[in-house]
């Protein structure tokens, strides 16, 4: 089970080994399966993983006032101490950012939510951290299939529908403690 | 009497013009136009990037192409190189004992020493055993650091663990004890199970000391003199990694293998003189040294360098139209380098630095058609066109144009197949030596040692300076100095090392840190060209003695590159020898030197009465 508890509004952080996740309004909350019915917490675990096992530390936080996931990553890295943000939609949509970037540009970007497995989450979470150490990692291997946004589409609507409802565009950044 | 004079090299890459007007035998004026060659050298393909090459120079002079009373062409020196390589040792593990696995992140620090156990079989072990538990994927980090954990409170010695997954980390930072970790074995179901084993993890940053060392092994496995002897390979595989396993099995071992890479027969006045590729290059430029004018050169059949020697041979026939059994190698030459390859029987794919030979060869032949372009430029421009000299001689004539130069002069021009040397000594004759190996090897020996599979960014790591981008608005060059940026730098470049072109930035795919790289790139050059050069110099001298020559004049495209002028310069300094770049009519830089010695060769035909 995942559980979510909001601590109050977040600050930049200041430890050059810190990774910020941040996430979009629905959650955890109004949302727990990703669009592939994948709890969520199993995705946080293998994204967790990666960048625990290349010596990084994250943080969480909860981004309410978008669901656009070009702006919750932008608001993300500018409140890590590494200067790099992972960000993910409920959906499964992620995406690497670093802070100097504008919003839509990207470190990388996995926008075909169905396709990404527990298994890319791992090397997301790992090439992130790989980030935050200045390294250079191989970008993840993107999977594309054309018929994706089309399948999902009725889906991806309602689960971008449901974020929308759990937005609030008056109010800054929270942090998260998350446990699974 | 006015004339227009133009003198055209058609090189391999780019072709030259250098067009004169020409007032009662003197020189008045002269400019200079380029083009990139168009098709092979020597091919009607050629004419137009000639006529192209002529434009722009006449454009320049304010004339047209057809105003133009004399066309010199030069006699193209019908030299052509390749390159191929041998690799010659080779990593074989027998049985299963695991070597050099060298993950990024591997977990925990120290030495462990035990035998092998299966997690899932933790509850049979002994207790007064030490073990080392092996983790397939099958088990989560969570569950082995439980289990482990478990089993450390029940008074089980675990004094290290190998894991399939990428989890050392993860795992280490939920165990009570500090062991040794090692991940990403991938096959790790071949890893022996009750077999003596030990596991060592060195610091972030540091070497491994113990299993990196013969009697380190020793210490652990108890060995004697005799089997200590037989795991040298193993110890020296080792060294560098930052963690390692070594498990000993009944019949288990690592060697390293010579691979039969075949013969080089150099061939001369009906002997033959062998030097075996698998004993390094220094024997078989030995052999050539002592040989000096090879006459032919063959390689042993059914192996690389017999097939590369081969396939120069055929390329050459077919572009001079020649007989295939009447083109003749006169050259070679041969450096050694390492190669990334995988060991052959490995656990979790291991890579070993192996042995290898870089050949190059080249081939001469009487004569490219020439002629045949200069009749088809003649009919297609309505200009009279004449073969001026050869290559090398009006290189020299070129590059003595450059200010403090004077005979005896040694003109060097490096192309991408072969190096071609040219001497004039002080009674105006010149001789011209061709050698194999130049920009072309040094091409191939970076991508080989850095493993890129990339000829193209092989060709741009040569050319080009490194630099790494530190933020997306700042670099580091290789040299150290920052430089920074208004705009941002586009975010697919960030944190990669890149290669610094003009034309824009392109990203260096790999795990080397610039610093390799680097020196990768500069030892290549220094392999190939520098030694080149020293072996050009040996073959020009009449004695022998490299000391005798005063100038060395690089010229040609290769000069053009960023780092080789100062280290050729740097290199024969030590033998007392001005050397550097040209600087043809004092304002063309290393560029058209060979057009410009076919017009001034005119001068000089004018004034000894033509």
């Amino acid at each position: 089970m995942l559980e979510i508890k909001e601590l109050g509004v977040s600050q930049p952080g200041t430890d050059a080994k810190e990774i910020i996740i941040a996430v979009s309004p629905a959650f955890g909350t109004g949302l727990t399966q990703s669009i592939t019915d994948e709890p969520l917490e199993n995705i946080l675990k293998e994204l967790c993983a990666g960048i625990e096992e290349e010596g990084m530390n994250y943080r969480f936080v909860k981004v309410y006032n978008s669901t656009d996931l070009g702006i919750i990553t932008s608001q993300g890295s500018k409140l890590a101490g590494s200067g790099i943000c992972v960000a993910m939609q409920s959906r499964g949509t992620t995406v690497i950012h670093q802070r100097d970037l504008v919003p839509l540009d990207n470190l990388e970007l996995f926008p075909q939510s169905p396709l990404i497995t527990l298994d890319m989450y791992r090397t997301i979470g790992k090439n992130t951290a790989k980030y935050g150490k200045g390294e250079h990692p191989e970008p993840v291997e993107i999977l594309n299939d054309y018929m994706v946004p089309s399948k999902f589409l009725i889906k991806s609507t309602l689960m971008h529908f449901k974020e929308g409802k759990c937005a609030d565009r008056e109010m800054a950044p929270i942090d998260l403690e998350v446990k699974f | 009497m006015k004339k227009y004079v133009a003198g055209v090299d058609i090189g391999n890459a780019s072709t030259e013009t250098a067009l004169g007007l020409i007032e009662n035998n003197q020189l008045v004026e002269c400019v200079s136009g380029i083009a990139n060659t168009s098709g092979i050298k020597g091919t009607y393909d050629n004419i137009k990037g000639i006529e192209k090459s002529l434009k722009d120079a006449a454009k320049k002079m304010g004339i047209e192409v057809s105003d133009i009373d004399l066309i010199r062409i030069n006699e193209a020196t019908p030299v052509i190189g390749d390159f191929a390589m041998e690799t010659i040792t080779e990593t074989i593990i027998t049985e299963s004992t695991l070597i050099g696995h060298n993950p990024d992140t591997p977990g925990g620090i120290g030495l462990g020493i035990g035998e092998t156990i299966r997690l899932q079989d933790i509850g049979k072990a002994e207790k007064d055993k030490a073990y080392i538990v092996v983790v397939n994927e099958e088990i989560d980090f969570v569950d082995a650091a439980k289990m482990i954990n478990a089993a450390l409170e029940e008074g089980v010695d675990i004094t290290g663990a190998i894991l399939k997954k990428d989890d050392g980390v993860l795992v280490n930072n939920r165990i009570t004890k500090v062991i040794p970790i090692l991940d990403e074995v991938a096959s790790i179901d071949r890893v022996p199970i009750g077999m003596p084993c030990a596991v060592e993890v060195a610091d972030a940053g540091a070497c491994i000391e113990f299993l990196s060392n013969p009697y380190g092994i020793a210490t652990v496995f108890g060995l004697n003199a005799s089997e200590t002897k037989q795991i040298v390979h193993i110890a020296k595989a080792l060294i560098g990694n930052r963690s390692a396993v070594v498990i000993k099995t009944p019949a288990g071992e690592v060697k390293e293998r010579k691979i039969p890479a075949g013969e080089i027969i150099l061939h001369k006045r009906g002997r033959e003189y062998n030097a075996r590729v698998d004993r390094g290059s220094k024997e078989i430029m030995d052999v050539v040294r002592k040989v000096k004018d090879i006459e032919d050169v063959t390689g042993t059949k059914g192996t690389n360098v017999g097939g590369m020697l081969e396939k120069v041979r055929k390329q050459m026939a077919d572009l001079t139209e020649q007989d295939y059994n009447t083109v003749f190698i006169k050259d070679i030459m041969a450096v050694d380098t390492i190669v990334p390859k995988e060991v052959q029987g490995n656990l979790a794919k291991e890579f070993s630095m192996e042995k290898a030979v870089g050949i190059a060869a080249m081939v001469k032949t009487e004569k490219l058609h020439m002629r045949r372009l200069a009749d088809a430029v003649s009919a297609k421009l309505g200009v009279e066109v004449e073969i001026g000299g050869v290559e090398g001689s009006m290189a020299v004539r070129g590059a003595l144009t450059t200010p403090g130069t004077e005979k005896p002069i040694l003109v060097l021009d490096i192309g991408a197949g072969s190096t071609d040397a040219c001497l004039l000594n002080a009674k105006n004759e010149s001789r011209p030596v061709h050698l194999a190996g130049a920009g072309h090897m040094v091409t191939m020996l970076i991508n080989a040692e850095l493993g890129l599979n990339d000829v193209k960014l092989a060709e741009d790591i040569k050319k080009y300076p490194l630099a790494k981008v530190e933020s997306l608005y700042h670099i580091r060059h290789e040299d150290g100095s920052v430089q920074f940026f208004e705009d941002a730098i586009d975010s697919k470049l960030f944190a990669r090392t890149i290669v610094v072109k003009p034309t824009g930035w392109k990203p260096i795919k790999t795990k080397q840190n610039m610093e390799k790289i680097r020196a990768v790139r500069r030892e290549a050059k220094e392999k190939v060209l520098i030694s080149n050069i020293i072996r050009a110099l040996e073959k020009v001298s009449l004695s022998g003695n490299i000391t005798e020559f005063e100038h060395v004049v690089l010229v040609g495209g290769s000069s053009l590159d960023f780092e080789l002028g100062n280290m050729v310069t740097d290199a024969l300094a030590y033998y007392g020898i001005v050397s550097g770049k040209a600087n043809v009519r004092k304002t063309e830089g290393p560029r058209n030197a060979v057009a410009t010695g076919l017009l001034l060769s005119y001068l000089e035909e004018l004034e000894n009465g033509r």
